[in-house]
């Protein structure tokens, strides 16, 4: 990235110097990564790499060892989990994450009860907290990820691949300013991938920014503006997608074990 | 009527204790907090109130109200303690909690009465006041299973961790779950000891845990409709099953165990999923999804890497 690009677009995420080790074991470390607004970036590795942890200390469920991680600007590694949500950050899971015995709707909804500066913010405490309303955040939500139909649902009556859309509606029903995503597409069929990649894309040019974690490296090639190969704990190599995945030391980490098991 | 409100008064007054008594396991039930403290709450209750009322001549609302503050209190303070832990931990660190409380109406000396209690709590509390406050426990519960409160506590039960994600501070429904469970055990303790003007060590011991417990498990912990249901049955049980004489134990017990193994969502669950079943068989599957075949695809393809290849 030039000088004059840097300066253009301004960091909603920033790490520096991130370590989150377990004992002697270093899950991450010395990592830096910089996420401009309005840009998708990945992070490709092979399992154990690191790249969970890393979202868990951005989410703030692991404890950091050392290093910054600033939000907006802001240090970030010092608020707790529950209140990332209020700085709108999204995220999904690597395992589908559904409350089982509500429906579809109500599991967005779940989503956008978190979100600030909505109309329902606007509404009196009493009907905020006991009403049965449904958020308008919800429907545009369902619309986007195409579950018209599923409101009624329940997680268990749907696809898997489906259950993951519903992931990722309750995440864009926060509405977010920076969405993780955990392995979106994993689980689901090549027309259900593409689907998400057009989404993803489409939500990029409306300015959000996101992180995206997977293992699939066509759709990250297809989605990703940016892309960060992790290999123990650490960035190997990053820059445009196509550039990333031809670099011989990823090849070697993971591109090349992979293809060997194909 | 009035021949079977006057036959059965104390039962009808035990109802609505039992439904305090319930609503105080099955809020943090609901929660996913398994805490038993309810009985040390209603023990609390109890004695607090006898002895204000028996010692200062208290009006009883106002004893009532004064021993829910110390049962909130002594709530919030357990659950600093142990809301960190989780099942059976937290189980048996608040069964504990209900036995210290026992033991020390037992040596309280003269401030409880001892191993005889207290005797000639003599209040004003009627019928309608049981009523009313009963009321109040159930309508107070209802809304907390509603709207947004509902969803979110939901969350702290199911899964703590996406809880967090979406912005709910899980420790602090947690400790509301030990507050809210402390004020309804210790109003049903308060109403037991002014209505039946005693208290004695053994009303608030191991088997009041054992009947919340029960009414819980066989009314259904997912909604305050259980735990009415739970109290209501086992408050008209026992009687109703003296006819077995000396079978009447071995028959409630076969009733527990049998609801136990297999009504594990108690009566109240059976009656949501039937509900459920139904809402479910009228609506049509919508265009371009096939549940029941992508399902068994679904289960085949699980998180790792198998089959994801570019």
């Amino acid at each position: 990235m030039s000088a004059a690009e840097a300066t253009a677009t301004r960091p909603v995420l920033e790490i520096r110097d991130l370590a989150v080790h377990f004992g002697g074991v270093k899950a991450v470390d010395r990592l830096s990564m910089r996420l401009d607004e309005g840009r998708i970036y990945g992070i490709i590795g092979p399992n154990g790499s690191g790249k969970s942890t890393l979202l868990g200390a951005v989410t703030r469920l692991t404890p950091l060892t050392s290093g910054e991680i600033l939000f907006d600007g802001e240090p970030f590694h010092t608020v707790h989990a529950s209140q990332i949500a209020a700085k709108r950050i999204a995220r999904t899971f690597q395992t589908v994450r559904l409350l089982p015995d509500v429906s579809v709707r109500d599991n967005i909804q779940l989503g956008a009860d978190a979100a600030r500066g909505d109309v329902d913010e606007r509404r009196g405490w009493w009907a905020r907290n006991f009403g049965t309303h449904t958020s308008p955040a919800v429907a545009s939500a369902i619309a986007r990820t195409r579950l018209g139909g599923f409101e009624d649902y329940r997680p268990a009556e749907m696809s898997y691949g489906t259950q993951r859309r519903v992931e990722i509606a309750r995440a864009l029903a926060l509405d977010p300013r920076l969405l993780l995503l955990d392995e979106p597409t994993a689980g689901m069929n090549q027309r259900e991938r593409g689907e998400i990649s057009t989404l993803l894309k489409e939500l990029r040019d409306e300015g959000l920014t996101q992180l995206l974690v997977e293992h699939d490296v066509q759709m990250m090639v297809d989605t990703c503006d940016y892309v960060f190969a992790m290999n123990l704990g650490t960035v190997i190599a990053q820059g445009r997608p196509e550039d990333v995945v031809r670099d011989p030391q990823v090849q070697e980490a993971y591109l090349g074990k992979k293809f060997r098991h194909a | 009527m009035s021949d079977f409100y006057a036959a059965n008064l104390v039962l009808i007054q035990s109802t609505f204790i039992g439904i305090l008594l319930a609503l105080s396991v099955q809020v943090p039930m609901r929660a996913g907090v398994f805490s038993f403290a309810g009985a040390g709450s209603y023990g609390i209750g109890a004695y607090v109130s006898a002895i204000l009322v028996l010692k200062t001549g208290m009006p009883s609302l106002l004893a009532i109200l004064i021993s829910g503050i110390v049962a909130m209190v002594v709530g919030l303070l357990l659950g600093l303690l142990v809301a960190h832990l989780g099942g059976l931990y937290l189980a048996m660190a608040t069964v504990s909690f209900d036995l210290i409380v026992s033991v020390l109406a037992i040596n309280g000396g003269d401030l409880t009465g001892g191993v005889t209690g207290l005797f000639g709590v003599l209040s004003d509390v009627t019928i309608f006041h049981l009523i009313g406050l009963a009321l109040l426990g159930i309508v107070g519960v209802a809304l907390t299973e509603r709207g947004r409160v509902g969803r979110r506590v939901d969350a702290v039960r199911d899964d703590p961790e996406l809880a967090q994600s979406v912005g709910i501070s899980v420790r602090r429904y947690r400790l509301a779950a030990f507050v809210v469970s402390g004020l309804l055990g210790s109003v049903a303790g308060s109403l037991n000891s002014l209505v039946r003007s005693t208290i004695s060590p053994s009303d608030i011991g191991f088997s009041l845990i054992v009947l919340a417990l029960t009414m819980i498990i066989v009314g259904g912990a997912q909604s305050w409709k259980g735990a009415v249901l739970g109290a209501v049955i086992f408050t008209w049980l026992p009687p109703l099953l003296a006819g077995f004489g000396q079978l009447q134990h071995v028959v409630y017990g076969v009733i527990v165990a049998t609801a136990a193994i297999f009504v594990p969502g108690g009566l109240y669950g059976i009656y949501s999923e039937a509900r459920y079943r139904r809402t479910r068989a009228k609506r049509k599957p919508p265009q371009g999804e096939a549940p029941a075949h992508e399902q068994a695809l679904a289960i085949s393809v699980p998180n790792g890497d198998a089959g994801r290849s570019a």
